[in-house]
């Protein structure tokens, strides 16, 4: 016999998704970048955050003044500038703290915290200075063979955003495409994950392909169409390149311009709706993939 | 010299194509090539490589991995940000799981920027200054480079400029490990079990390493450039040799893929 009550849906608003969050908590985000959730934390005026990012979502964090510690292996911006403005200027004014690491050492700590465990050994960074500028890095004799590694202690995210092609109501995503970067690592290791999907499908569609679930149900879902632009989104839609070259051309500068920006584009619209009305219709539907 | 390559040609050609069609000939047939974000002279080189004399190279941008040697497409997929660089991808990973095979990377090579190289090819990425907590520059991170360099086979550096300021006599920090102190055996010692750096290759030259102990050697410079040039940017003693070649030059065959199938929009003859 079924039951005789309603399984819970998982989909909330963005206001309650960033809700969740408060000043001085460790978020990490995904990419493509759920920008809908980041712009709407900038709105809010989080601050004292921990950020585990990269890229555009990480340095306009930073930018709007919500970030005091960054764990990144990676803070340029591709092949727009080489090294993220607003995470270049703040670093070096000592206004935020950089927990130096890699590839490799960031996903053994998010690995470790999945798994339960306290640290993970990894190899990679042995001989450089990482292990120096970042004092939670032990590095260790191996109790099997001696050999000197690393020791990373799990890094545990509060709560990790993620931009995703789909999902159910219950909370089953589906990342188009794979789950291409680092965004299954982020889930695994963090205590809440919320998830931006493109589109809310059946759960009879889910059944229909149980391996292209990504993320099983336990997550909380925002229903966010175009909600990575100017980023790109897998299956929907490439970068909008003309307003990542406004930001990073904004963010170079500074100042005024840089504040306008961010009124512009992330505190004036108060909803994911209003954003989408102030870029407009035939801009989003010119990012097509092919 | 190759005196039968038509001044015309030789003249027309950029450093970057240079550096692209040296790094190409260097790079094996059945190897795997590994390329990371914002790096257009070895992201030429490979693919120059792979359609000159690389049918069984396998191509590696993140996380996916292609062989598009039979592709007729012009241009070439670029490597980019987004899903369409996947579209050409027999397999892809992701991040984590990129480094879950290192075993198998003998064969893998690899490409390093850096923001300081020292006379034993280590490398800076973290930033530049005395105090990590306030730098006078910052750089972007370490990205994936420290376990990269640790396992592939060979690497090179490469870098859009060579000035006294990049090369220098000491990292302030060390990103990836070249030849640590210098000792021919500084790599095994530390329990990396890579190659380490093959040539380090600049606008102004190409450089190698001596064997023991390990130390920067200038092997060629660029055409235009003489060898005082290269002593006068660097910020330490290189090594000199009593006779450095010039540079090899492009064919007309390896300007024709390398114009036509790999770099038709000219990113590599355009100013930095």
């Amino acid at each position: 016999m079924a039951s005789l009550s309603l399984r819970r849906e998982r989909i909330i608003s963005e206001h309650d998704a960033v809700g969740c969050i408060a000043d001085g908590m460790t978020i990490a985000i995904g990419e493509p970048h759920p920008m809908a959730l980041v712009r709407h934390i900038i709105r809010r005026g989080l601050r004292n955050l921990t950020v585990i990012g990269s890229g555009l979502a990480l340095d306009i964090l930073i930018a709007a003044g919500c970030v005091r510690k960054v764990i990144s292996y990676y803070a340029g911006g591709g092949y727009w500038v080489p090294v993220a403005p607003a995470f270049r200027r703040a670093a070096e004014a000592g206004l935020i703290e950089v927990w130096e690491c890699e590839e490799g050492i960031l996903t053994s700590g998010l690995e470790a915290a999945g798994k339960g465990l306290p640290f993970l050994p990894w190899r990679g960074g042995v001989g450089t200075s990482l292990p120096q500028v970042n004092p939670d890095l032990k590095v260790f004799s191996d109790p099997i063979n001696g050999e000197t590694l690393i020791a990373v202690p799990a890094i545990i995210p509060d709560v990790t955003l993620l931009h995703a092609a789909e999902s159910d109501a219950y909370g089953n995503v589906r990342h188009c495409g794979g789950p291409g970067w680092i965004d299954l690592f982020l889930h695994r290791a963090a205590r809440r994950t919320i998830v931006q999907v493109e589109k809310v499908i059946s759960n009879e569609e889910i059944r229909s392909n149980p391996w292209a679930t990504t993320i099983n149900s336990g997550v909380d879902i925002c229903r966010m169409p175009y909600g990575a632009h100017p980023f790109y989104s897998r299956g929907y839609y490439v970068q909008d390149k003309p307003l990542v070259a406004e930001y990073f051309s904004a963010a170079n500068v500074g100042g005024a311009g840089l504040g306008h920006f961010l009124d512009t584009y992330c505190r004036e619209p108060q909803s994911h709706a209003e954003y989408l009305t102030a870029i407009g219709i035939k801009r989003l539907l010119d990012l097509h993939e092919y | 010299m190759n005196t039968e390559i038509p001044v015309e040609q030789t003249q027309s050609c950029s450093v970057q194509e240079i550096m692209a069609v040296f790094l190409a000939r260097d790079l094996v047939d059945g190897e795997q090539l590994q390329v990371g974000v914002g790096l257009p002279v070895p992201e030429a080189a490979v693919r120059l490589a792979h359609l000159m004399h690389g049918p069984n190279m396998e191509l590696i941008f993140l996380g996916a991995r292609m062989n598009v040697a039979h592709l007729d497409s012009i241009p070439l997929p670029q490597f980019g940000w987004d899903r369409r660089v996947v579209r050409w991808a027999e397999s892809y990973s992701d991040t984590g799981h990129r480094f879950d095979h290192v075993n198998d990377w003998a064969k893998r090579v690899f490409f390093v920027g850096g923001i300081q190289v020292d006379p034993q090819g280590n490398t800076n990425l973290i930033g530049i200054g005395e105090d990590h907590r306030r730098l006078k520059f910052r750089g972007p991170g370490s990205v994936g480079t420290p376990t990269l360099t640790t396992h592939v086979g060979r690497y090179y550096i490469v870098l859009n400029t060579h000035t006294a300021r990049t090369f220098v006599p000491k990292c302030d920090f060390i990103s990836t490990v070249g030849w640590g102190d210098g000792d021919p055996n500084a790599r095994s010692k530390l329990g990396l079990p890579g190659g380490g750096p093959r040539y380090c290759v600049t606008p102004l030259c190409v450089m190698d390493f001596t064997e023991s102990p390990k130390r920067l050697r200038l092997r060629s410079v660029h055409p235009g450039v003489c060898v005082d040039e290269v002593r006068d940017h660097t910020g330490f003693d290189l090594v000199i040799p009593d006779e450095v070649p010039i540079t090899a030059l492009p064919t007309p065959a390896e300007l024709t893929v390398l114009r036509e199938r790999v770099d038709p929009g000219g990113l590599l003859r355009s100013p930095n």
